[in-house]
């Protein structure tokens, strides 16, 4: 019984010794950093940039993605220390995690997943010398000098894929497994529809949802029920992709990827796909703030790009062989028309429930997208979960 | 398919794991010794079911070494409660942090790995039975494995020597020292065993169900096990009942939504437990009876009546 | 397992060790005392240093990194008080009854229905009242919750004969649906990202912060409860009774103590602090209730108080170095690439070293 809590006890006395020792290398950071630094700014002159994922950096997928655009930062900027953080939920836990890169030195901090949007609020809050970038959020509110949202417009990708898919479908019956019905998430859909719908007008969409970014039991539950529907082409919005991927495989289905290229492991049933090509987006965001530009550049705000600015950092993936070339040839134009229009979503497009979502001659942009797009388009089967 | 097929079957393929990891609380239960650490056996199972079959190329070595990593796991378990007298709860837990740790530390390289796997295979005949054909009989090998475990569990517990001499080191442990038994390796083999089979049904999981390995892909099905071998009050043919029903839970949300009807999973995710308090509430007095007096110990310290 | 209520002397309790280690006059006492946790830390850290040379990371340099980032930075030290607050009000949750023998393994559902009462009364308000007359009501309203979740358990125990342990487990998986389909739905916040959450809570209903560091004031709370709890056990007759009733129930009966009432009543206790957790969460780090919000705290509790054989101030103790090895965590996986989940492994090795080098102990309840 005595000695059960004196573990506890010796290990917090040494800690909060070392605390009395050792409180001076946070300042002595600070000092070398400033004389190093030239430009002023939030993030000038950082010798660290900070990465968290909030999954495993080789998920088959979203989050595999941004750790490769990390180190192609790593790769571009010798100079500099890439620090990288995996697992990080998506609450306060966040924020402490970003919290430990700064206190390493990191000025440059990029919080890739949806949901860390808030912790990076918080951190840049109380960070004014931090640029604090989220991928794949909206800030809707003021944005703050030293933090933004980037994003590529993710439905321009799964729009050519729809196409593809539209093409390959006997049973004109697709599957789409997503996570959360998040705005972007809703878009994606949208898009797979209109896609799918441009070149085979009977096609629908199926739509089950998992609540969560990861987890396999429930996709492979989920990828069943759609099968036992019929459909004979499934994709996803997942962060993990490998169950999905290869259930298709199994069961003889078609599947179209998503962020990341996964036709290994469907060589037969393999379609299109989108995947994320980061490295350029990344190392233009740490070039801009290591310059001291951060403040009232484009980053510095909901910053997208898509086809029309010729940036987009989600491409195609290659096609499967069931692909021909004529519908290589249809997806190659629509990707330039896309390009001109500025979005895929070109009016007139009507909502499930037969209301018209956009008008004839409306061509509407990201933020219109991202903001309006909260409902289905007709075609797709399967309620939003209420809110 | 109609619905309730399809959730029925889907209940079966989804609950598999679970019911693995019940068979082997339950086993581990009646020798007087809870596991909560279930979780992690399903873990180490899952990985090392995965990993093997992904480099021998042979899933059914996955099989063999998932039983082995479950086990292991659980032997951990089974020496700090047995031979150090440790609170079963709280070792419990540790080995779940254990098991989430380790497998996440030596996972990393499996997440990208190709691995045979296990598929459906339809049994001819027995396929063919209007309903309860597709419903049971067009599964993977693994969830076949489990039909056998079912009964032989409940002949093994309830009708057999080792079973006699098992229950007895869990209720009353000095009967059979009075008779020139050693309690100890009894309850080691039960505890290890359990662990096995939960490690089976992490194999389940990864070689059959979701033909992947991911970090903490059971995602809390070790603690359902717990709560359906506590609804199931020990007994091996009722557990394999309330696994079936948690399965069932869990694919009726996907068989409605892919139908266009959207629903609240969580209110549905919720059900089995509120059915298992209404049951323990229900037969609790009888159960008490039912519970081996080693385990009395572990969730009643002191009686209060 | 032999019989239990063959508890050590008061002498050798928490505090009066406590005193005794910090006088440093009995220092061979504590040499002796100290051999076999000292070795299985010492242990578990070797076994963790090989795992890491297979890993290809050099371990003498990762617990240097660990250490020096841990403990030597404000900001990992109050990321250790950030992430100890909820646990140490979730342990004080398994100390009470722990004291009545009760195994309380709900402080996951007393923490999660406390942060939902907690956001229910700031959503019912609509913003009729702000500042510490809100953060008032809502730490009642989780204190409540947190009671009433445990206090169902308790009664289950007294009227139906059922194991608090087994109901208290149940009730986790209850309260955390019970909050998946509150944020999935009924409170997900309409102007919100589309993720399950709800709107944070007002800027004025939050915890204030210590300083300028992210600690809030949760901790305080956090604090003033463990000495509290601490004084109730040494010096209130109830705190008397509950240990009486938790070394030998039948002998307490026969004294005259009502033993259903001190179960209930530390139950009822237990749950509250539970609560109270949830709300310090809630209110001073969340902000908003999420899917992943106080995730296995409760569990970590468990595990915090067990290791302090359920004292409260090395309940305090415990959390805090559980905290700490969290916050090591982050070091392992900036500063030696391994992968976040590890720290798990150091944080079991350690647990298993101290339950299994440990002297034997007497009874495993």
């Amino acid at each position: 019984m005595r000695t059960r809590w004196l573990i506890p006890a010796l290990a917090v006395s040494l800690a909060l010794t070392a605390a009395a020792c050792g409180g001076s290398s946070d300042s002595g950071d600070d000092a070398a950093e400033g004389a190093a630094a030239t430009a002023t700014g939030p993030g000038a002159g950082s010798k660290k940039v900070g990465f968290i994922f909030v999954g495993p950096k080789d998920d088959y997928g979203y989050n595999q993605a941004a750790y490769a655009g990390s180190q192609a930062v790593k790769k571009h900027y010798p100079d500099m220390e890439v620090l990288t953080a995996e697992n990080v939920p998506e609450d306060d836990n966040a924020t402490r995690v970003m919290e430990k890169m700064i206190a390493e030195g990191a000025k440059i901090i990029f919080a890739t997943s949806y949901g860390h949007l808030d912790p990076g609020l918080k951190v840049a809050e109380s960070h004014p010398d931090v640029v604090v970038v989220a991928q794949g959020n909206f800030i809707a509110t003021a944005i703050p000098k030293n933090a933004g949202t980037y994003f590529g417009t993710v439905y321009e990708p799964v729009f050519l894929a729809g196409i593809a898919a539209g093409k390959a479908t006997k049973s004109n019956k697709l599957g789409y497994v997503y996570a959360f019905p998040i705005p972007q998430t809703i878009a994606n859909i949208n898009a797979f529809q209109l896609g799918a719908a441009s070149v085979n007008p009977a096609v629908q969409t199926y739509v089950v949802n998992t609540s969560s970014w990861c987890d396999p039991a429930k996709q492979a539950e989920a990828a069943k029920s759609l099968f036992a529907q019929g459909i004979d082409v499934i994709t996803q919005h997942q962060d993990c992709t490998a169950t999905i991927t290869k259930a298709a495989e199994e069961a003889g289905k078609m599947v179209v990827g998503y962020h990341a290229d996964a036709s290994v492991l469907a060589p037969k049933g393999w379609v299109a796909g989108s995947e994320w090509a980061w490295a350029d987006m990344y190392i233009d965001i740490v070039k801009t703030a290591r310059e001291g530009k951060f403040t009232g550049s484009p980053y510095n705000g909901n910053f997208r790009v898509g086809y029309k600015d010729g940036k987009n950092p989600f491409v195609q993936s290659k096609f499967g062989t069931m692909v021909d070339a004529a519908t290589k040839k249809l997806i190659e134009d629509q990707k330039a028309k896309i390009s001109k229009d500025g979005s895929p979503f070109v009016g007139p497009v009507l909502a499930q429930d037969g209301s018209t979502m956009f008008k004839s001659g409306e061509t509407p942009d990201y933020a219109i997208v991202e903001k309006l797009n909260v409902k289905f388009v007709k075609g797709v089967v399967g309620d939003l979960p209420k809110s | 398919m109609n619905i309730v097929a399809e959730v029925l079957t889907g209940g079966i393929r989804g609950g598999t794991s679970i019911l693995y990891g019940a068979l082997g609380e339950t086993v581990s239960e009646r020798a007087g010794v809870v596991n909560l650490g279930t979780e992690g056996s399903m873990l180490a199972g899952a990985l090392a079911g995965y990993a093997v079959a992904a480099e021998t190329g042979q899933p059914w070595f996955g099989v063999l070494a998932g039983a082995v990593a479950g086990g292991l796991l659980a032997l951990v378990h089974a020496y700090l409660v047995l031979s150090r007298g440790a609170n079963q709860l709280a070792t419990g837990l540790v080995v779940l942090f254990l098991g989430l740790g380790l497998t996440s530390l030596f996972g990393v390289g499996y997440v990208q790995a190709i691995a045979p796997t296990f598929s459906p295979v339809a049994i001819p005949g027995l396929s063919d039975i209007a309903f309860i054909g597709p419903v049971f009989f067009e599964q993977d090998p693994l969830v076949y494995l489990s039909y056998f475990f079912v009964p032989l569990l409940s002949w093994l517990l309830f009708r057999s020597r080792w079973g006699v001499l098992l229950r007895a080191s869990g209720e009353r442990s000095e009967v059979l020292v009075a008779h020139g038994h050693r309690v100890g390796p009894i309850q080691y083999a039960a505890v290890v065993g359990g662990g096995m089979l939960a490690g089976l049904g992490g194999v389940h999981l990864s070689t059959a169900y979701t033909k992947a390995w991911f970090e903490n892909m059971a995602v809390g099905r070790g603690f359902v096990a717990v709560a359906v071998v506590m609804f199931a009050s020990r007994r091996p043919i009722r557990v394999a009942g309330g696994a079936y029903l948690f399965g069932a839970a869990l694919a009726l949300s996907p068989a409605l939504q892919a139908r266009g009807v959207g629903i609240n999973q969580f209110a549905l995710d919720a059900a089995p437990y509120v059915v298992t308090l209404l049951v323990l509430i229900a037969f609790g007095r009888r159960q008490l009876r039912d519970v081996p007096e080693g385990l009395s110990k572990v969730f009643d310290a002191q009686p209060t009546r | 397992m032999t019989s239990v209520g063959s508890e050590t002397n008061p002498a050798a309790s928490g505090p009066a060790a406590l005193h005794r280690w910090l006088s440093w006059r009995s220092a061979c006492v504590f040499g002796r005392a100290m051999r076999r946790p000292v070795l299985a830390l010492g242990a578990a850290m070797a076994i963790f240093a090989a795992l890491m040379l297979v890993k290809g990371v050099n371990p003498f340099a990762a617990y240097r990194d660990m250490f020096i980032s841990t403990f030597t930075t404000t900001t990992s030290l109050g990321g250790i008080a950030v992430r100890a607050t909820p646990l140490i009000l979730a342990g004080l949750a398994v100390a009470v009854p722990a004291r009545a023998g009760l195994i309380n393994v709900g402080g996951e559902g007393q923490l999660i229905m406390g942060g939902v009462a907690a956001m229910g009364v700031s959503l019912a308000l609509g913003g009729a009242l702000h500042g510490p007359g809100a953060l008032v009501l809502m730490a009642v309203a989780a204190a409540a919750a947190g009671a009433l979740w445990s206090g169902l358990a308790a009664l289950l125990r007294l009227k139906g004969g059922i194991s608090e342990a087994v109901t208290t487990l149940l009730l986790n998986y209850i309260a955390l649906d019970f909050m998946f389909f509150l944020i999935y739905e009924r409170w997900k916040d309409p102007q919100g990202s589309g993720q399950p959450a709800t709107r944070a809570l007002d800027k004025a209903d939050r915890l204030g912060l210590l300083g300028g560091s992210r600690v809030h004031l949760g901790l305080l709370i956090a604090l003033v409860a463990v000495v509290v709890v601490h004084l109730v056990f040494q010096t209130t007759s109830w705190g008397f009774r509950l240990r009486v009733v938790g070394g030998n129930p039948e002998a307490a009966r026969r004294a005259g103590l009502k033993v259903g009432s001190l179960l209930l009543t530390a139950m009822l206790v237990g749950g509250a602090l539970g609560g109270l957790g949830g709300f310090a969460q809630l209110a001073g780090a969340e902000f908003k209730l999420r899917s992943g919000f106080v995730l296995g705290y409760g569990y970590v509790a468990y595990l915090a108080s067990w290791l302090a054989g359920h004292k409260p101030i090395g309940v305090l103790l415990s959390c805090l170095l559980l905290s700490g090895i969290v916050i090591g965590g982050d070091s392992l996986q900036l500063d030696s690439g391994l992968p976040g989940a590890s720290v798990n492994v150091l944080m079991a090795l350690l647990l298993l070293g101290v339950f299994g080098f440990a002297k034997k102990r007497e009874a495993a309840r």
